[in-house]
């Protein structure tokens, strides 16, 4: 009986996690077609010049389809988030506290991609409107999708904690995802001060902050989805062993 | 001379607290706790200046004047908000241990975890958010900084009934519980941080007076009991940490630590 409900559980987790191929394929396409990423839009750019590009007929469709696919798949990264929440709690804890930090990141983080895909796409609503109305609406874009890491990081340092924690035998992770989770956590950091500046490597546009950063996040996404799947996989193979 | 060795004694310490310490997930929660309302009020008071608040009743153009004296300010104390609300996670999940490790039901927990987690956007980080986007172009239309000014401080000080209804699961939970977890008199303080919540609820209202955000009631008043209350439960929290014996049933006062994990998920 035990075993049973334990088997359907990790069907169910199976199945989640074949949705994240197509999670990751989603951020990619969003990433490659939103025009305002080729390359990001520097701030620098005065109000006029933002308002053009939202003006701007060849940009249009691709703006709107792309953040709309967003918006639609890019809240399924709670998805990989639980997941792990999933492995945190097989973990050799002495209590439920670090499942429940994570549960706390997973919960309040993916939130501020979704505000921005909002505040983007309400800059391309109706952009023949005033272009200081339309400046608003992208500075709070740009600056909500690449500033608040904090979530981010908190991912990457709980999860390497968790796993430093994890004493027993045969660990839930082997140690190199901890430190492969803390070198992303210092890869993400320094956007959390992009608003400082309007030009160079710590700008939103800038080398730290646009292209580390995301180069990071895609990273971990598809590190942390192999690891995950190579546990999620062979616990059921095991189970399927021992039914 | 004697600076070196007790350094390298005090490493030798934090390493063996980390390698033995059964109670170590708590701790680092609880630490993470202190160092995070430590930062939250360095950034918030001496930094952005935004507690105590500035007036809700300035021109626009004094509200440009105000965004343009503190910019260096907003942008590097928010960059450190940005860069360590990670921790706000870890405090809401050592609250919810604490209902966990009591008596009662574990919806308690799941419910203070889940409000406190939707509480992060409207209650802290879209001001942060908002006060950023007006220091970022001082050139920008007055109008539109005074719209981003008033955004700023009504979400931070009127996001209410997330923190009214999380407080009140935590009184409700301590006052059912009966491990003993917290005193009954801290379930009933609980009721003051509840009403700070209740009477800040004027300030959408009036732009100038005690009932203001600024206000000597809303502000002041409603800060002094917030202070108060998170430094009453952090010394609780370090309370039940040293209590815990890590088992389920009523918290001792001596604990004989359990050798194996009895509470989960």
């Amino acid at each position: 009986m035990e075993r049973h409900t334990d088997m359907r559980s990790l069907d169910g987790e199976r199945a989640l996690f074949w949705s994240l191929p197509a999670l990751i394929l989603s951020w990619v396409l969003v990433f490659l077609f939103f025009p305002g990423f080729f390359p990001p839009l520097p701030p620098t750019m005065s109000a006029d010049e933002v308002a053009a590009f939202y003006r701007d007929p060849a940009n249009q469709p691709l703006i709107r389809y792309s953040l709309i696919v967003f918006n639609w798949f890019g809240i399924g990264v709670i998805v990989l988030l639980t997941l792990l929440v999933m492995q945190i709690r097989r973990m050799a804890h002495r209590t439920p506290i670090l499942a429940y930090c994570y549960l706390g990141c997973a919960t309040a983080g993916p939130v501020l991609f979704f505000v921005a895909d909002l505040f983007w796409l309400l800059a391309a609503f109706r952009p023949e409107r005033d272009p200081q109305l339309t400046l608003l609406f992208h500075d709070l874009a740009w600056i909500t999708f690449t500033s608040p890491v904090c979530f981010l990081i908190g991912q990457c340092v709980f999860l390497a904690l968790a796993i430093f924690l994890d004493r027993q035998p045969q660990p839930v992770f082997p140690r190199w995802v901890a430190h492969f989770n803390l070198a992303v956590a210092v890869a993400i950091a320094p956007a959390a001060f992009s608003v400082t500046t309007l030009e160079g490597p710590l700008a939103w546009d800038g080398a730290v902050s646009f292209w580390l950063r995301n180069a990071a996040i895609g990273l971990w996404l598809v590190v942390m989805t192999l690891v995950l799947g190579r546990n999620v996989l062979r616990e059921h193979s095991a189970m399927e062993a021992a039914a | 001379m004697s600076r070196a060795p007790r350094a390298a004694g005090l490493a030798a310490r934090l390493r063996e607290q980390w390698r033995q310490n059964p109670k170590l997930e708590l701790w680092l929660a609880w630490w993470t706790m202190v160092v995070f309302y430590q930062i939250f009020g360095i950034v918030f008071v001496l930094m952005t200046r935004v507690m105590p608040p500035p007036k809700p009743w300035w021109e626009p153009e004094r509200v440009a004047q105000w965004f343009a004296d503190t910019h260096d300010g907003l942008v590097w104390g928010f960059g450190i908000i940005f860069l360590i609300s990670f921790m706000a996670p870890a405090c809401n999940a050592l609250i919810g241990y604490s209902m966990r490790r009591m008596s009662v039901s574990p919806v308690f927990a799941y419910s203070y975890i889940a409000i406190y987690s939707v509480s992060a956007f409207p209650g802290m980080l879209l001001a942060a958010l908002l006060l950023c986007a007006g220091a970022l172009r001082p050139d920008r239309d007055p109008q539109i900084i005074s719209w981003l000014y008033d955004a700023a401080f009504m979400t931070f000080v009127g996001t209410m009934g997330l923190f009214l209804v999380g407080t009140a699961v935590w009184m409700v939970a301590i006052l059912l519980d009966k491990n003993r977890v917290f005193p009954l008199w801290f379930g009933y303080l609980n009721i003051c941080n509840l009403l700070t919540e209740v009477v800040v609820a004027p300030a959408w209202i009036f732009k100038a007076g005690p009932f203001a955000w600024n206000g000597v009631i809303t502000f002041w008043i409603d800060t002094l009991v917030f202070a108060v209350y998170t430094a009453v439960f952090i010394t609780l929290l370090r309370r039940m940490t040293v209590r815990d014996d890590l088992r389920e049933g009523p918290l001792p006062e001596t604990p004989q630590l359990a050798t194996t994990a009895s509470l989960r998920f």
